[in-house]
């Protein structure tokens, strides 16, 4: 495979002349392009439906068993009355500062051990590589981290959910893995240049892993807005409770009797879900402009 | 602005270090965990705690109150930083371990002396007894743990011609036939056919009669696992042949409470064994919301059969750590059901905060709005969630151990919706306490296995894989019969 | 790259260690956050490691218990069954939720309209934005056997069976129905790094090829595969690592009757530890722990020393 790789990677240095990708010659609708965009069909169809049921619960003022296509009897009450609740405000300012601080502390250190990693001849590389291994397989448990979080003051601080989480060696290896996509002409030409492996790190291995920075980035974006479990060991105090955890309590609470105005507790319930999925909705076009197209390498180069 | 606004932090700060450090030479601090049972940061718990300060002087409390789905694993994370609380709320499994490790005190003695239980308006004798570790309390509770009653919908009867509420099995058969008869579909639902934890049987009491799949000890203090006897096959059979006969729905295997409750709103069942108390008027509210009818008959246990099961409800415990744990007994153990202003603050919350007696309106709750004059006890509204008004604090007034002092206002009249109190009073009435099982080595490293077994084997008895008789010949052959064995000894064991 | 690296490390050695390091002090200096973030967050609690060796209630002074935990987990009878399940359940569903996610990827690369081809995008996603109980209880109604359950009633009108089937009470069913799930609520989350991968080749290559005369197979067969493969590789050994967390996604679509034969290790012991009438003896949670680690370690070294083998080096 890497043989395959090698044989085209050559012409990927040289300055390639021509129309972009994109612009193809008319073929484009032809029988696979049909048969693929069909193929899309019915894959978000599969994925839709299990969706809808949700969706439509969080509707429907009524509760009901089975799918329904459309709410029997429609309301957004379920909504109301979680955007209603007086104290869902503060624990969504948390959670927006959890995720961006988070997100980019994360991606700050993903990229940084991710361009040392990618240092081959580094002395004592691979031996950092495995202390970082390491951590994924072994842990010291429940116990001994709430010691350590407690010794050092990080319980009922939001800076341990934000510092905790940051340093993620999965995703630091597949960040590793896209540096590793960079020609090492770059890096050669730039070294030659009088280039600091600092600029060299701003100025050709961010630059040209912007599709790696979105979805890395997207990956703690989600882990830090979806952080429950740190929330739940490390913060007592509900002030600093996020939005997450706050989902969850009225989830749980939604269970409990207590007389709801128009939204039934299904209602609720599924209201939670929906909402929980939003932010996502709202974030994910911003960042989509980054998966779409590649990078011209030597555009970079010149 | 700014300097305005620093200036203002600057002497609130300082006199808020003059309050502590005057105050720290004379009170009493007590640091108290518990789950959200209690009213919350967010639903007035400052409040609560100044209360409890107002009514307790010289005492100072420090409430430490994890997420409910954390509440164990944060408790167990402080328990080992060995920064133990002076009280904290234990579920009976914690409790009896940790009394067992020396973790908590004794409290047999001050619970014989306390007023609570001299008061004479004390009731929850029999709930006691059954808190005891080899005789000895390590932990109070104010309420009861509640359980579940059969409700049945009262449409559907009127719909079918029954007029009255069966009090036999008979009956009680008959009228599913004609509910399954008459809509086609079948007439009982739950979540499970054997529950997860004690009491195991609380959602098909009907059906499993006087038959408990657990160890169970007899009058003569020996033990026996009720799974291996005959009444249990008799049970099987019921439920088999209910299942066969579309009586029970066959989904009731991979049914959450959820799905259940859900299918009865969609009236897809009409006879729905649930919690009694607070429950009753929300299956009610639900339905209603669905455009059904939402009068629910509670009913009492059929003829001949034994009462309904009492969860062991949560105590609250004074670590062995504690300071002067007499003295936090008497202040704060002994005065949650004082019955007086104290047991007002714990059972409904603060006034002004969460209930009220003076004039007004509230825009909340099914009444939608509902104006009371001076004088007239209301629950208010929830200050986090708009619509919904308050309905107690942590103690559950229709579960408490203990009523009002005579002379004290009981608002339980006025703040309790009525179907929620005639199922309450039918499910105390009718109840016994699951006994809490002692945890020998040997239950605790086959007991996992064994539940697992018999779970499967009801499952496939239930779901007609297999007849009674090939069920209990295969839990013999896997095993089942030699762990249930083993077990059972070492709970004999126990007696000598 | 291979053989780069191994000239690379030969040359070097003829230079004293300080001097080499010397040349690379940057790159140290970057790496120190690093270190201290797992030397803070994942060494230092690695003390509680041994608890493994010892039986602790949480209150009280552990106590020393030798190799007794390891004992107690390996003698218990259901142990191999979970076991295997566990290795069984996390590897099919690995390669099924790896290999849809290529293809995938793959067919979304390919994708002329870039409305549909967003669009869709955010779609698949949206599963893993569902809790595990939500995923459970949805797919619990589709599945059902009552006239509710809309798999049961399509099969049925399309005629390949004939009366509705109880899918989540079967054993056998049970299993093909929670690798489908899985595919369903992960394999559009997991497109997200190979699509990154696949935007990160150079359209220059692309163009290059199609000078060569290569046509759309062509290209997919020998510039996007291969730059794929490291992605691939990479993602499944550490996955690896993880397998025998296996815990949720088991769990809440467990139910009485299957339980027995679908218990995986984690499960097992929440059963065994739910059931014991007493609170956990940490000591024996650390060592099931303990355990796990082991497993996924040695998982990982054969794959890191398979994948030297093969393509001249590790993961990392």
């Amino acid at each position: 495979m890497a043989k395959q790789n090698a044989e085209y990677t050559t012409p990927a240095g040289l300055k390639v002349q021509g129309p972009p990708h994109l612009n193809k010659p008319k073929s484009q609708y032809t029988f696979f392009n049909f048969l693929n965009g069909f193929v899309f069909v019915i894959i978000c169809l599969l994925i839709i439906v299990p969706i809808w049921k949700v969706l439509i619960d969080s509707l429907d003022l009524t509760t009901g068993y089975g799918m329904k296509i459309l709410p029997t009897k429609f309301g957004l009450d379920g909504y109301i009355s979680i955007f209603s609740n007086q104290s869902l405000l503060r624990p969504l300012w948390v959670s927006i500062y959890t995720t961006v601080a988070g997100t980019f502390l994360g991606l700050t250190l993903s990229t940084m051990g991710a361009y040392v990693l990618i240092q081959w001849d580094m002395p004592f590389r691979t031996m950092f590589a495995n202390i970082l291994l390491f951590t994924m397989i072994f842990s010291g448990g429940m116990i001994p981290s709430y010691l350590v979080m407690r010794g050092i003051g990080l319980t009922d601080n939001p800076l341990g959910p934000i510092l905790l989480p940051a340093i993620n060696v999965y995703n630091l290896v597949l960040m590793r893995n896209f540096f590793e996509g960079i020609p090492k002409s770059l890096f050669e030409s730039a070294d030659l240049d009088g280039c600091t492996p600092m600029g060299a790190f701003f100025r050709i291995a961010l630059p040209l892993s912007k599709a790696a920075l979105a979805s890395i980035g997207l990956m703690f974006a989600v882990a830090y807005w979806n952080d429950y479990t740190n929330f739940k060991l490390y913060i007592t105090d509900r002030n600093l409770y996020n939005f997450q955890m706050k989902l969850r309590d009225m989830i749980q609470s939604s269970d409990l009797p207590e007389s709801v105005g128009g939204a039934t507790e299904n209602t609720i319930r599924n209201a939670c879900v929906i909402t929980a999925i939003l932010p996502f909705m709202i974030l994910y076009p911003f960042l989509q402009k980054y998966f779409v197209k590649g990078i011209n390498i030597g555009a970079v180069k010149e | 602005m700014k300097k305005l606004v620093a200036l203002m932090l600057a002497l609130a700060l300082c006199m808020s270090m003059v309050v502590i450090s005057a105050s720290a030479e004379e009170t009493f601090k007590i640091v108290m965990m518990v789950d959200t049972t209690v009213v919350d940061q967010n639903n007035g718990r400052d409040a609560f705690e100044a209360r409890w300060e107002e009514l307790h002087p010289g005492f100072d409390l420090e409430i430490i109150q994890p997420d409910h789905s954390a509440y164990y694993d944060v408790m167990q994370q402080r328990m080992s930083s060995g920064d133990w609380p002076d009280v904290l709320i234990l579920s009976s499994t914690y409790y009896a371990d940790y009394a067992a490790n020396g973790a908590l005190w004794d409290m047999t003695e001050a619970w014989e002396n306390s007023q609570t239980k001299n008061s004479g308006r004390f009731n929850g004798d029999n709930v006691f007894e059954g808190l005891k570790i080899d005789g000895k309390l390590y932990g109070f509770a104010p309420y009861r743990g509640n359980g579940c009653v059969t409700y049945v919908k009262k449409a559907w009867m009127d719909d079918c011609g029954i007029t009255e509420a069966p009090t036999t099995y008979d009956a009680y058969i008959e009228m599913l036939k004609a509910f399954t008869a008459k809509y086609g579909t079948y007439a009982v639902a739950a979540a499970g056919f054997v529950g997860n934890e004690a009491p195991f049987v609380n959602y098909l009491p009907e059906f499993y009669q006087d038959a408990y799949p657990y160890f169970i000890q007899q009058e003569d203090g020996s033990w026996v696992d009720g799974f291996t006897q005959d009444n249990m096959k008799a049970a099987m059979q019921r439920i088999q042949d209910a299942v066969k006969d579309g009586l029970i729905d066959k989904e009731t295997l991979t049914n959450t409470t959820a799905d259940a409750r859900n299918k009865f709103y969609d009236d897809k069942f009409g006879v729905f064994t649930y919690w009694a108390g607070t429950w009753a008027t929300n299956l009610k509210t639900n339905l209603e919301a669905n455009g059904k009818d939402g009068e629910l008959i509670a009913l009492k246990p059929l003829e001949g059969l034994p009462a309904y099961y009492d969860r062991v409800p949560p105590v609250w415990c004074i670590t062995s750590k504690c300071s002067d744990p007499q003295k936090v007994f008497d202040a704060f153990i002994d005065t949650m059901l004082d019955g007086g202003d104290c047991q007002m603050l714990w059972t409904y919350g603060v006034e002004g905060v969460h209930w009220s007696k003076s004039a007004g309106t509230v825009l909340a709750g099914t009444e939608k709005e509902k104006t009371y004059e001076d004088g007239q006890f209301h629950m208010l509204e929830n200050l986090e969630k708009e619509g919904t008004l308050y309905t107690k604090n942590h103690i559950d007034p229709m579960l408490s151990l203990a009523s009002f002092a005579d002379g004290y206002y009981d608002p339980k009249e006025d703040s309790v919706k009525p179907e929620a109190k005639a199922a309450a009073e039918l499910f105390n009435e009718n109840s016994r306490l699951a006994a809490i099982v002692p945890a020998t080595p040997t239950l605790s490293e086959l007991n996992g296995e064994l539940t697992t077994l018999k779970g499967e084997i009801i499952a496939d008895i239930a779901l007609g894989n297999l007849s009674v008789e090939e069920g209990f010949a295969k839990f013999e052959n896997e095993g089942g019969l030699e762990m249930s064995n083993e077990i059972v000894a070492s709970l004999n064991e126990l007696n000598k | 790259m291979a053989s780069v690296t191994s000239n690379g490390t030969i040359r070097a050695r003829k230079k004293p260690l300080l001097k080499r390091m010397s040349k690379y002090w940057g790159f140290y200096l970057m790496f120190i956050p690093v270190l201290v973030f797992v030397a803070v967050f994942h060494y230092a609690p690695m003390f509680g490691i041994r608890y493994a060796f010892y039986s602790w209630k949480i209150i009280g002074d552990p106590k020393w218990v030798g190799l007794a935990n390891f004992e107690k987990l390996f003698s218990q009878s259901q142990f191999s069954v979970s076991f295997t399940n566990t290795i069984v359940f996390s590897v099919v569903k690995l390669l099924l939720n790896t290999g849809f996610a290529v293809i995938i990827s793959l067919l979304l690369n390919e994708m002329i309209s870039l409305k549909f081809k967003k669009l869709s995008q955010t779609i698949i996603y949206l599963p893993h934005f569902m809790s595990w109980v939500v995923t459970a209880s949805v797919f619990s109604l589709l599945l059902s056997p009552s006239n509710s359950g809309l798999i049961n009633q399509l099969l049925i009108k399309m005629g390949v069976i004939s009366e509705p089937v109880y899918y989540l009470a079967d054993k056998g069913w049970w299993r093909i129905w929670y690798y489908i799930i899985n595919v369903w609520r992960e394999t559009g989350w997991q497109t997200i790094i190979f699509m990154a991968t696949l935007t990160g080749i150079d359209p220059g290559i692309y163009e290059a090829a199609s000078i060569d005369g290569a046509g759309r197979w062509k290209k997919m067969r020998y510039v996007t595969f291969p730059a794929l493969g490291n992605t691939i590789i990479t993602v499944l050994i550490l996955n690896l690592a993880k397998i025998m967390n296996l815990f949720e996604s088991v769990f809440v679509l467990q139910n009485d009757s299957v339980k027995r034969a679908t218990n995986v290790l984690q499960t097992y012991v929440y059963y065994q530890t739910f059931n014991a009438g007493a609170s956990a003896d940490y000591g024996y949670t650390t060592a099931i722990g303990l355990f796990r680690s082991l497993v996924g370690l040695a998982l990982m070294l054969i794959c890191n020393y398979a994948s030297k083998k093969v393509r001249g080096r590790g993961i990392v």
